[in-house]
């Protein structure tokens, strides 16, 4: 038009003269000269961007997949939960992978199948037979035997690059039916026509804004769309305008339909979780409904179109109403459109939103804190946040659930009964008995994360915690069994600034000589500081090192009490060495790290160095379980059955700043830390606080009892406990206790007394 | 004079014409999203060059130069975390190339014929057998690291069963790691203290990594404990 209006004027001008025209030509020119380099410009721009490194794709971490076979005691409701974690329907009969279906006997799984390291698992259709939480059978219901189901691992959390947008890049083949049409319908109904820019449309959507006098319609195609997000800015310039038009037309010469289409999937903005931008629809797919794209129902599918219009005015979560309306309203587009039938449209309509629940950036804050600690040691930054590294962890979230809400409940209990405990905070650190592998760390007594890690970051004294190690030094030098008799009569001390160390028992009194289990079921400070300096403070501190605690400690005798700051994580450490029966492992969190096309990059290997003889940590974990059944530790029994074994310490530091409590039952070993946050004390002594926490958690935790294997060297004695001598089993007030078959206590068939 | 304007006119379609003559003509570029950015230009990799990692993965196919190698490290064992750095779990000293045939095969077959596993139900038995022989099948293929991973698989199900410490100290052992050879045994050996052809095994696994240590006394130890339980 602009054209047209410009030659008029030349040709009713005759007083122009030929000057003029050449300045005219010239200037032309030389705005054609400029317009092509503009040209050349974009199309380099174009073809650099969807050649080259087109996203950053945040690293994805994975916790451990849950492993289904037969004989499997899993934890009560556990399945179901790792089911709706997976964000599995449950349906009344299960056809489709991410379907789970009830049964009499338990339920019937359509697994989805997972690229794991090492090869491909498939989706199978399982039948899983439970009674109670135990798994008694399981088969596929084509009758072919499986001897394991892995499900896929749940996807924990990712490592974000600075501009925080994360993706799930998907292809055209793993979109459901009816989504390209879906979408074609709403966004763009010539593309597969157009030129990448389409005057019809432009025209139609115009004449659309001005019969409703707004803007109704977007005149734009997918490709302008495209161009939009992903070569320009969002900022409505003149240039933006200028060069949208062209860039749609280079990138429609240069690359295909489906080509473009495939990239519009993956650009296009759909929502935003706290900082992090959801883009694509296949992430949009697991952010919204917790399942892949490829499951999706046109119901949901339509939602997913709708919401490309405004992803945030439409939010689903926040204005449900909103979003129904535009789903509905899509729908309505396919009925007239003739892709469904009004049927069809009025049952989708009916169908709820079926969205899950909206999950946070990272629901695992600690966890995933250490994680990333331990990757940067081997991966540069800038890997981890655009490579689309997989890494997958140990992770169990069950175990993490468990350990969150036990801690979240228990501190608000204890706050309830001490109305004077301010800043109370907690930790826990969760690992597998004989694997070392981290299962769970709670970080904060809320789950949350304000920067400081409560399980790595913070050390404080641990107290009596110590004990153990004291006792096993002493098992180590041979000269000590659990009977050997100690004397818990005061003691003091001279201390290198020239004051003496007076340390007393918790109820003040001595007990006079007693055996040497009982000052670790009592928890005697008296005897056990005999006992440590008679073993001597730098065998017992050699000892606690080589179970890896690597700072350095000042051999004061103080360090008996439990004189020495450690984090939880350490503590556990240390738990987890006397589990694993003296052989020592590093708490492990990374399994293996892929790349994104599922080739290996790293494996971390299960590694043990034995650290103490296996017969002094049978004895000591004799020792401990009396500590459970009948000593300061007694209490876990309010959570848990009688017949389930548990070893484990109590520990309350000076004034009771700290309440802790280690140990170990089945197949886990857990440390749970409370304290002020300001280091104040506490009206919380082990027992009394951090206890609670424990017993909770392993309350839900699945238990499978493994019998204890008794080393070849040692027996079981009947012994008087005054005396230490064996005597016959008939006697009262006897107790059993494992010893080296090298000091076999003498035999008193009058049972002593 | 209005000639000059048309002139112009087609000469700018004629360089547009062949701009995008020439754009047409560029090479064209496969669909992306297959194969994306993790394959980036040589200038993008990640370095790492140290042969001495202790991540490193080795026996996946050779077919592309990766494109992401670990930083290299100290022989700190990978599994250490930040606070709690392990000491580090010795690598050997004198580093002989090993005897594999001697090392690695032992008695395994004769400790698979005559022994059953003593405690597992029979369908946990069952997942266990068949993650020792996917591990066999990917060991004779030379993919080692994905055997240690079937292996670890199988650990964390079955963490009591000797079958598992035994295919993975020799594994360790033919790997070249002796020193982790050796600790597996050494705990393998706690699980087994009545079952004689498991306590022979181990002990032999545990003087062929000894040995490979070029710890001559130790060996000599383990060659006494094997002969009590042949």
């Amino acid at each position: 038009m602009s054209k047209q209006r410009v030659r008029n004027k030349v040709t009713s001008n005759s007083s122009l003269g030929w000057i003029s025209w050449i300045w005219i030509f010239k200037l032309t020119t030389v705005l054609l000269v400029l317009g092509v380099v503009a040209l050349i410009y974009i199309d380099a721009q174009i073809r650099h961007r969807f050649e080259g490194h087109r996203w950053s794709l945040p690293a994805k971490v994975y916790a451990r997949p849950l492993e289904l076979f037969t004989g499997q005691q899993l934890a009560q409701g556990q399945l179901k939960f790792e089911l709706t974690q997976l964000g599995y329907r449950w349906v009344t009969q299960a056809k489709a992978p991410g379907q789970v279906q009830k049964t009499n006997q338990g339920m019937i799984i359509y697994s989805r199948g997972f690229r794991f390291v090492g090869g491909d698992e498939q989706g199978h259709l399982v039948e899983v037979n439970l009674v109670g939480d135990k798994i008694v059978g399981l088969r596929q219901t084509s009758g072919a035997s499986i001897a394991v189901l892995r499900l896929e691992p749940q996807l924990v959390g990712g490592i974000y690059p600075a501009h925080n947008e994360d993706r799930e890049l998907i292809q055209l083949d793993d979109l459901p039916n009816g989504f390209i049409e879906t979408l074609l319908a709403v966004e763009d109904r010539q593309y597969y026509a157009h030129y990448g820019v389409s005057p019809w449309g432009i025209m139609r959507a115009m004449w659309a804004n001005i019969r409703a006098g707004a803007v109704v319609q977007g005149g734009s195609t997918l490709t302008q769309q495209l161009v939009k997000n992903f070569y320009l800015t969002d900022q409505q310039t003149l240039w933006r305008k200028l060069i949208e038009a062209p860039m749609a037309l280079l990138l429609n010469i240069h690359y295909s339909k489906d080509e473009v289409l495939e990239v519009y999937l993956n650009e296009v903005f759909a929502g935003q979780s706290g900082k992090r931008a959801i883009h694509g629809f296949g992430l949009a797919s697991r952010f919204y409904f917790g399942q892949p794209v490829s499951e999706l129902k046109l119901h949901q599918v339509a939602l997913l179109v709708g919401l490309v219009k405004g992803p945030s005015y439409y939010n689903p979560r926040r204005h449900p109403k909103r979003a129904t309306n535009r789903r509905n309203l899509v729908l309505s587009v396919l009925a007239q459109q003739g892709l469904i039938s009004e049927t069809q449209k009025t049952n989708y309509q009916a169908l709820p939103l079926d969205l899950t629940e909206a999950k946070q950036v990272s629901r695992y804050p600690a966890y995933m804190d250490l994680v990333r600690q331990q990757l940067k040691q081997h991966y540069q930054a800038s890997s981890l946040s655009s490579h689309g590294l997989r890494i997958f962890t140990s992770l169990d979230p069950w175990v993490q659930q468990q350990a969150d809400k036990a801690m979240l409940e228990q501190v608000g209990k204890l706050k309830q009964r001490y109305s004077n405990i301010e800043g109370l905070q907690g930790a826990a650190v969760v690992s597998h008995r004989d694997s070392g592998e981290l299962l769970a760390l709670v970080g904060d007594y809320n789950g949350g994360y304000a920067g400081h890690n409560w399980a790595l970051d913070e050390s404080r004294q641990v107290g009596s915690l110590l004990k153990p190690i004291v006792h096993l030094a002493a098992l180590e030098t041979g000269r000590y069994s659990p009977n050997s008799i100690i004397d818990d009569a005061p003691i003091a001390l001279p201390q290198p600034d020239g004051s003496l160390w007076q340390p007393q028992n918790y109820d003040r009194k001595s007990h006079g000589k007693v055996p040497m289990y009982e000052t670790l079921v009592k928890s005697y400070n008296q005897a056990n500081v005999r006992l440590g300096l008679d073993v001597g403070v730098d065998k017992v501190l050699q000892q606690l090192q080589r179970m890896g605690v690597e700072q350095s400690i000042p051999a004061y005798p103080s360090v008996l009490l439990g004189a020495v700051e450690m984090s939880p994580l350490q503590v556990n450490q240390v738990y987890q060495t006397i589990a694993s029966n003296g052989f020592y492992s590093p708490l492990s969190i990374v399994r293996q790290v892929t790349e994104a096309n599922g080739r290996l990059l790293s494996n971390f290997p299960f590694a043990v160095r034995q650290v103490a003889s296996n017969e002094s940590i049978y004895m000591l974990q004799h020792e401990m379980r009396l500590v459970a059944s009948q000593g300061t530790a007694k209490g876990v029994y309010r959570y848990l059955p009688k017949q389930q074994k548990v070893a484990a310490k109590t520990g309350t530091t000076n004034d009771q700043k700290d309440s802790w409590f280690a140990g170990f039952s089945g197949l886990h070993v857990a440390t749970v830390w409370l304290g002020r946050e300001d280091a104040k004390p506490t009206p919380l002594t082990g027992a009394g606080g951090a206890l609670n926490v424990w017993g909770q958690l392993m309350q839900n935790l699945a238990y499978a009892h493994d019998e204890d294997i008794k080393p070849q060297t040692v027996a079981h004695y009947y012994l008087n406990r005054a005396t230490g001598e064996a005597i016959p089993d008939k006697c009262p007030n006897g107790v059993w206790l494992p010893m080296l078959k090298t000091s076999a206590p003498s035999f008193n068939a009058s049972c002593g007394y | 004079m209005y000639n000059n304007k048309t002139t112009a006119f087609k000469l700018g379609l004629l360089i547009l014409l062949a701009l995008l003559l020439g754009a047409c003509a560029a090479p064209s570029y496969g669909p992306m999203v297959e194969d994306r950015s993790v394959q980036a230009r040589p200038s993008e990799r990640i370095s790492a060059t140290s042969s001495n990692t202790p991540v490193k993965v080795t026996d996946t196919p050779a077919a592309s130069a990766p494109a992401i190698t670990p930083k290299p490290q100290s022989d700190v064992p990978p599994t250490a975390t930040i606070t709690i750095t392990a000491q580090p779990i010795s690598k050997p000293i004198i580093a002989p190339p090993i005897n594999q045939a001697a090392a690695a095969p032992l008695v395994q077959d004769k400790v698979q014929e005559k022994v059953k596993a003593p405690t597992l139900p029979a369908s946990k038995q069952a997942v266990v057998e068949q993650l020792l022989a996917d591990a066999d099948q990917l060991k004779a293929q030379g993919k080692e690291t994905q055997a240690v991973i079937q292996l670890q698989r199988a650990q964390r199900i079955a963490p009591r069963d000797p079958k598992v410490y035994a295919r993975l100290a020799a594994l360790q052992l033919s790997l070249g790691e002796a020193a982790r050879a050796e600790q597996l045994a050494l705990k393998g050996l706690t699980l087994v203290p009545n079952k004689k052809t498991y306590q022979y095994y181990f002990w032999k696994l545990i003087g062929a990594s000894r040995s490979h240590l070029g710890d001559s006394e130790g060996e000599a130890k383990a060659i006494v404990e094997s002969a009590k339980y042949k």
